[in-house]
Order: C-alpha cells, then sequence, then structure tokens
C-alpha cells in the first residue's frame, strides 16, 4: 500500500498551499515547483526561493513530480497526484444524496472547500494526465466542479477527466455545458446497478433514484458526452445483470465501457458484507450471461476488481488490471501464479476468511 | 404521448413474424401481435416490451426517444476519410484467365503502365491524405510486373503514415528474390484466386497444367514460408448444376484458409463478353450457394474455429450489429469517392473497381478525373443520393433495410441504369434470398445451426441462443 498522505515539515503557520516536486533543477517553471534532494540522513528536502519543507518518510526519487498540498499547521501534505501513478483521483467533497449498501466512502454532513487547490493542482499535473474525480457526489457543488473542469481543460487541453457521479443533480440548463467542446476530454462515470427501478433504489437508498437517472441520462446522450457506465455486482442484483445488458446494450449502447465491477471491503462493504457480496468465482452465470449480451450488442464491458482466476477462462479477456496500485495486494495463493502483471490483484483490505471461494494460480 | 418508430415486418419460416426498425432493432413474434400492433390494441404489458426493444417511447424528449436516435445514426455513420486506396501500376498480366474482369493486356504490350508523371501524380496524391493510416491495394494486371512501383509507392507510405497497410493482389506466378523480399515486409499481405482444386482452377484461369502446377507450388510455397495469415485467396464461381461445392471447400482447407467468399463470376468487364449467361441466374446461384452453405455448416459441426462464407458472415454481422462497412459491396450509406477510389493505370480515378470496368466496357464512364487534376465529383454526387436505400421505395418498407445497402454499380452494369425497382435486381433477390435464410435460422431456434454462426461470428457459445429476442403476447 502507497501512503497518498505524508509527513511534510514546514515550520510556518501558512495556509495550506500547492506545490510539485522537481529533482531536475532545470524543469522548474513556476512559483509552485519546489526543488527536490535526499537529505544526507534519511528523508528529502524541498526548497523554492522562500521556502523550505523537509519529507522524513519519503525519497526524492518517489516524490519527483507529484503535486502536493501542503499543511504546515499539521506537518502534513496530500499526494494529489503522483506522478509515477495512473490512478489520480480527487475527492471533491464527502457529503452526498445517496446511501449506497457499499459505499465505500460513506457520506459526512460537513463540505471541507477544495476547489481552488485542486484547480492548481491539475494545473500542476503532468503532460496527457488522466485524473479522477470523486466524492462523496462531486455534483452537489455542481457550479465549482464545473469552473474546475472548465478552468483546468481551457489551459491544459492535453488532461483528461474521469468525474464518477450519480448523475441526479443535472437539468436541462446543463445542456450547454455537456456539449461544450471540453467534454471531449471528460468521461462521466455513472452507475446504474440494475434495470428493475427497486433494484437501484434500494441499493443507493434513495426512492425514485432511478427514475431521476434516466431522465438525466437523457441529457448526456443528448449532449453526445462521454459516458461509462458503472455496476457493482451484489446478491441484491446479480440476477438482474442479463436484462441489464440488454437494457444498456439498446438504450446506452453509446457508453465507451460499462464497467461490472466486484465489490471492494471498506466502508459499508465491509458492514454488510455478508448480506451484499455474491462470490462470482462460485456462480459466474448471471454475469456470463450478461457478457453475453453485452458481446452480441457490441457494448465495450470490462470487468473491474476481478482477480483472473476466479473468471472462467473465456472470459478472463474482459477483466481489467483495476485495483489502483496504492491499495493493491496479493494473497498467498498469488505466489505461483504467471498471470501477476494483468491481474487486478486484490484491495488491501480484502479478507480471504470471506472472500471468493474458488482462486488458485495460474 | 406515445411515440411509435417506424417499424416494419416479413413473415419468415417457422411461422414467425420478423420485426425490425431503421435502427437495427428487431425481434421475433406472431400474427396476433403484429394484428394488435397494426390496430393499435397493444396491452400495456405490450407496450412495455415494444419500449425495451427500442420500438417506441413515451415522449419525443424521453431515454427511449433518444436513444433510438442514437442507434440510427450509428446505422448510418459512414467513414469520411480518405484512407483506402486501390492503385492498378500496370494492366499487363501473364494470364488470361477466362473471366478476368479488368480486360487485362498481354504481357509484352505497351503504354499500359503508369508513366513516371503519373507516378509522381500518385505519390502527390498520397501526400496530400489527411489520413493517420492508409491501405493500399494493388490491383492489375498483375501487380509484381512493376515491383520497382510497388517498392516505390510503399516506401513513400510507410515514411507519410503512422500506419499503412499493403495488400498485393497477385496471380502467383512470380516469386523472384526481388517479390519476396517485398513480401517479407510485415505490412505487405498477399491475395489470391484460388477457384477450387486443380482442374477447375486450369479450366478457368491457366489452361495450362504446367502453369497451373507452379500456381500451386507457389501458393504452398508463401503459406509454408508466411502462414496462412498473411496469404488469402479469392475464387470465382462458374455457376452450373453441376458444380462441386466439396471440390472448392477441400481446396480451401487443405491449405489451412478458414474463409471462403463464394463469389460468382460478375457480369463486367472482360467477363460479360465470354459468360453473358450470368446477367440472370439468380435461380442457379441461388441454388448453388445454399448447397454450399448447407456444407459449410455439417462440415463446421464439432469444429471449434470453421470455415465460413465471408460473405453470409458479413450478413450476419450486419444483422445483429453496426459498423460492419468494410465491405464496400454492402453497406448503407455508400457514398462514391469519400473513403476510398481507385486510380487506374492511365491515371484515370474511379470510385470502386466495378466502376473502371464499367468505363472499360463503354457501358458508363463514372471517372472522377485523371490523378493531377482536380476531381469531378458532380456526377458521383448525383449517384450518390441514390447510393442509400433509404429512399428507395421498396427499400424502406423492406424488414432488412438496417442491415442491408445498395450497390449502383452492379444494378448499373445488369441493366445499364439505376432506377429499375429494386426488388427487380440481382443485388436485391440475393439480398433478400441471405436474410431470409438468416431470420428463418434464428426464428426455428435450430441449436445446431446458431451454434455454427456463432462460431463464424466469434461469439461465445449460447450467445445468439440467449439474444434472440422472441415475443408471444399471450405469455405477458
Amino acid at each position: 500500500m502507497i501512503p497518498l498522505t505524508i509527513r511534510a515539515l514546514d515550520s510556518s503557520n501558512d495556509d495550506p498551499y500547492v506545490i510539485r516536486l522537481r529533482s531536475d533543477k532545470s524543469q522548474i517553471e513556476n512559483e509552485a515547483d519546489f526543488w527536490i534532494r535526499k537529505m544526507p540522513t534519511v528523508g528529502a528536502v524541498a526548497t523554492s526561493a522562500t521556502k523550505t519543507i523537509y519529507f522524513p518518510n519519503n525519497t526524492s526519487s518517489e516524490l519527483d513530480g507529484d503535486v502536493l498540498l501542503v499543511t504546515p499547521t499539521k506537518g502534513l501534505a496530500n499526494r494529489l497526484i503522483r506522478a509515477a501513478s495512473s490512478h489520480n483521483t480527487f475527492l471533491v467533497t464527502e457529503q452526498c444524496d445517496q446511501l449506497c449498501v457499499m459505499c465505500s466512502q460513506p457520506p459526512k454532513k460537513h463540505h471541507h472547500d477544495l476547489f481552488a487547490e485542486l484547480t492548481t493542482a491539475a494545473l500542476l499535473a503532468p503532460k496527457g494526465a488522466i485524473i479522477g474525480i470523486s466524492g462523496g457526489e462531486p455534483t452537489l457543488h455542481k457550479a465549482d466542479l464545473f469552473n474546475l473542469l472548465t478552468d483546468v481543460l481551457s489551459k491544459r487541453p492535453d488532461l483528461q477527466f474521469h468525474v464518477l457521479t450519480n448523475a441526479q443533480h443535472f437539468s436541462e440548463n446543463d445542456l450547454h455545458f455537456l456539449k461544450d467542446k471540453i467534454n471531449r476530454n471528460i468521461v462521466w462515470g455513472i452507475p446504474i446497478y440494475s434495470d428493475v427501478p427497486d433494484v437501484h433504489d434500494q441499493i443507493v437508498g434513495k426512492t425514485g433514484a432511478f427514475e431521476n437517472l434516466l431522465e438525466n441520462l437523457t441529457l448526456f446522450i443528448r449532449a453526445g458526452a462521454r459516458l461509462e457506465i458503472r455496476t457493482v455486482i451484489m446478491q441484491q442484483n446479480a440476477r438482474t445483470l442479463p436484462n441489464l445488458a440488454k437494457f444498456l446494450s439498446k438504450q446506452l449502447g453509446n457508453a465507451e465501457t460499462w464497467a461490472v465491477m466486484q465489490l471492494e471491503n471498506i466502508g459499508y462493504a465491509r458492514k454488510n458484507w455478508a448480506d451484499i457480496f455474491y462470490d462470482h468465482s462460485v456462480d459466474f452465470t448471471p454475469i456470463a450471461e450478461g457478457l453475453r449480451a453485452a458481446i452480441l450488442n457490441e457494448l465495450p464491458t470490462k470487468l473491474y476488481n476481478f482477480p483472473l482466476c476466479t473468471i472462467p477462462s473465456e472470459f478472463r479477456e474482459f477483466a481489467v488490471p483495476s485495483i489502483s496500485d496504492w491499495k493493491k495486494k496479493n494473497i498467498d495463493i498469488c505466489k505461483n501464479c504467471n498471470a501477476l502483471n494483468s491481474c487486478s490483484g486484490f484491495f488491501e483490505w480484502y479478507d480471504h476468511t470471506n472472500g471468493f471461494r474458488q482462486v488458485g494460480a495460474l | 404521448m406515445t411515440v411509435r418508430f417506424p417499424a416494419k415486418f416479413r413473415d419468415v419460416d417457422a411461422g414467425s413474424i420478423f420485426m425490425s426498425n431503421e435502427a437495427g432493432d428487431f425481434f421475433f413474434t406472431n400474427e396476433q401481435f403484429l394484428d394488435a400492433y397494426a390496430a393499435g390494441t397493444t396491452t400495456e404489458a405490450d407496450d412495455q416490451f415494444l419500449q425495451n426493444q427500442g420500438f417506441q417511447s413515451q415522449s419525443s424528449n424521453d431515454l427511449y426517444f433518444y436513444s433510438y436516435l442514437s442507434r440510427l445514426v450509428k446505422r448510418q455513420t459512414y467513414r469520411t476519410e480518405l484512407s483506402y486506396i486501390i492503385l492498378v501500376p500496370t494492366l499487363r498480366c501473364d494470364l488470361s484467365c477466362s473471366y478476368c474482369q479488368v480486360s487485362r493486356v498481354a504481357e509484352n504490350a505497351i503504354g499500359f503502365d503508369w508513366s513516371e508523371e503519373t507516378t509522381e501524380h500518385v505519390i502527390n496524391f498520397l501526400d496530400g491524405l489527411e489520413t493517420k493510416s492508409i491501405k493500399i491495394e494493388f490491383q492489375g494486371g498483375e501487380p509484381t510486373i512493376r515491383m520497382d512501383l510497388l517498392s516505390r509507392i510503399s516506401s513513400f507510405c510507410r515514411q507519410k503514415f503512422d500506419e499503412a497497410q499493403f495488400v498485393v493482389c497477385t496471380n502467383l506466378q512470380r516469386l523472384d528474390e526481388e517479390v519476396l523480399t517485398y513480401y517479407d515486409n510485415e505490412d505487405v499481405t498477399i491475395s489470391t484466386s484460388l477457384d477450387g482444386d486443380i482442374n477447375t482452377h486450369t479450366k478457368n484461369r491457366t489452361v495450362d497444367h504446367e502453369i497451373t502446377d507452379r500456381f500451386f507450388a507457389n501458393l504452398d510455397f508463401v503459406l509454408k514460408r508466411f502462414g496462412p495469415n498473411k496469404v488469402s485467396a479469392l475464387p470465382t464461381i462458374e455457376l452450373s448444376e453441376d458444380f462441386d461445392p466439396t471440390a472448392l471447400y477441400e481446396a480451401y482447407a487443405s491449405y489451412g484458409f478458414k474463409s471462403i467468399y463464394f463469389r460468382p463470376v460478375n457480369y463486367q468487364g472482360f467477363a460479360r463478353k465470354k459468360h453473358s449467361d450470368s446477367i440472370d441466374n439468380f435461380a442457379l446461384w441461388r441454388k448453388v450457394y445454399f448447397n454450399f452453405l448447407d456444407l459449410l455448416i455439417s462440415e463446421a459441426a464439432d469444429n471449434p474455429n470453421p470455415i465460413d462464407e465471408y460473405y453470409f458472415t458479413l450478413c450476419l454481422k450486419r444483422f445483429f450489429q453496426a459498423g460492419h462497412d468494410s465491405h464496400v459491396d454492402l453497406r448503407n450509406p455508400n457514398p462514391f469517392g469519400r473513403d476510398y477510389l481507385l486510380v487506374d493505370y492511365d491515371g484515370q480515378i474511379y470510385p470502386t473497381d466495378e466502376a473502371r470496368m464499367l468505363a472499360r466496357v463503354g457501358q458508363v464512364d463514372l471517372s472522377m478525373g485523371k490523378i493531377g487534376s482536380n476531381f469531378d465529383t458532380e456526377k458521383l454526387n448525383q449517384l450518390n443520393y441514390l447510393n442509400m436505400n433509404n429512399i428507395h421505395e421498396e427499400c424502406i418498407h423492406c424488414a432488412y433495410q438496417y442491415a442491408c445497402g445498395t450497390d449502383l454499380v452492379d444494378d448499373l452494369s445488369r441493366y445499364g441504369r439505376v432506377d429499375i425497382p429494386k426488388v427487380d435486381t440481382w443485388f436485391c433477390r440475393k439480398q433478400l434470398a441471405i436474410f431470409d435464410r438468416i431470420a428463418g435460422d434464428l426464428a426455428s431456434d435450430n441449436r445446431n445451426v446458431l451454434s455454427v454462426y456463432e462460431r463464424w461470428m466469434g461469439l461465445p457459445d449460447q450467445t445468439l441462443s440467449e439474444g434472440i429476442i422472441r415475443y408471444d403476447p399471450t405469455n405477458h
């Protein structure tokens, strides 16, 4: 596991600020850039014209190119963008209007606004980076979110955003934004758990959510926005997956990806594990049927968080190594496996005693 | 208020009604449902079904309405970027096949190759293309007679485009060091003609047994050297009552080919003089073609990767999916001179390979002008309006319209005009026969046949059986 919050010692009591670390002095471009090099003993030091920051627990090479939010009063820095990683996500709010049974990031009441800092950070991202936006529900702060996207993409057209949203908070007025050309660089990741309205509504803990979702998805289709549909598979919705595949193939066939996802056992998912975990390694039938419908109708489908050994061989090509590097682990049975490079692996917090029954080295 | 999208229907075998729309949605049902649909007496369950299947929406502003439009657009979208060029550097050939479609000339004829000026114009033309990825098909005559031109064009394309592919359509008579060195390039593939067993091939193409032997020896040689992924073969079929499907099948199977394009003699070019009976032998084609298809199905029995008939698989894919538009004789819309064209030996530009043949036999000149000067597209623009099936009276009522296309060049070559009723054309009759066969097989749910179709389409086992929608209103 790679820590995303690190010790960062700045003797000031300044407000939080965003910096980018450069080990090559010639790459320093602006005042956010700090020159980082190793300390004679342990850790690293970064300097600008006016500031010095010590990183006691990190090396200069692992932080090179990273964009950090430094909070001097706490002696900490958040690694907002890790240059070496393709999994960088901004958590823009912890507020949410839904209460999903498997939420990995349970909502909080208060919003700690960081849009200004995140905008600065995105502008410092490496060329061509893909930045995830997540929450909570990001569109609860829709104006700020749209401003961030517009600001960054108008200055950095090389970047791409992937915004995870429940799509509950869009209206006809947003068509203009969704049609803007910056949307070529934005993929909207929207969860649909079932084609049966009640099943979806119960999973997200909000009556009428499905109906509202369909209405708002119409806006995305009209705008020609880029869509990724996400479906976490659970006991609650596994049996409806074949019909969901048919529904999506037909009504949302322009989606770039349908991501069928296994559960991440953290947050509510850990608490509700026994009631929601669907062990596809024991019964892959509904997923296989869903995949066949998606294949026939050419809906581009991927399996996220499905370790390869848990999938029948004919469907392994659909699995992607989806678990972010910083929260990925291998378990005992992985030791003799030849497929580790193409495998999702397991979540850091995965507990094999209540996990997949059918696993084995490939 | 409920919005119903235009729907069409057709009786198919097994007492089924096939219902479809322009966006490519379809299902099988019975007469009772069709009657209710037509009379406007569908039940709530019927309406829910129709909405789910993409045949209606609750308003002209909901998800079902816009998703229908998206599917419709997807079916109608075509490539506009010019990225596929057929080049004919020479018309000379060292064979004289009985049905040669291009009026080849003798190997030692003079004045039937690109001039230096034409060659330079071709290179300038390629240089002006916007595409990043190009496919060049060298046709003839026999293109390997001018290896110098093939190498020159290929070298240019490799440095100009991010991705370049070259196909050499050859009779495989010459495989000298220069030719082999060229074939060794990874971006080159070989396409040749193989009409069946030795006797058929000799009768049709080589006349001389010695030449036939060299062809088969060379085919063996290139397959051993490069494998079947780099070498493809096409037959030209002479239709007759005593056509032997097994001989054709065996010939292809023995070389490890995975696909056979059952391509009857085309009523075009040089072929027209010797095969005047090919203008209207539809009944014979139908009999021979489906015999051959049945043979392929029975041979496919337990084979995970069975040999298919290329065109039938293409029709199957178009039946279920949008976007299978790389075969330029079956797509819709099918505008001339947009994403592909041909440069002839004399620098004349034609919208298709067949169009140059029509010009050569003096039937109609569809030339777009000469390379190096501006394109004359006025004539083609007039034709292009007709080159989509969405506007033809018979087509708009046809349940297979979404999967079908138009072939104006074929209409011109057979009938000398483009406006005869589509149902009377060879193209339409052929398409109806194939689509009826497909719809009939899907309706009858014959697991053995569907399993073969799944393998031909590269789909997992059971995909078609599960994917075909059937609706019986009495069960809902």
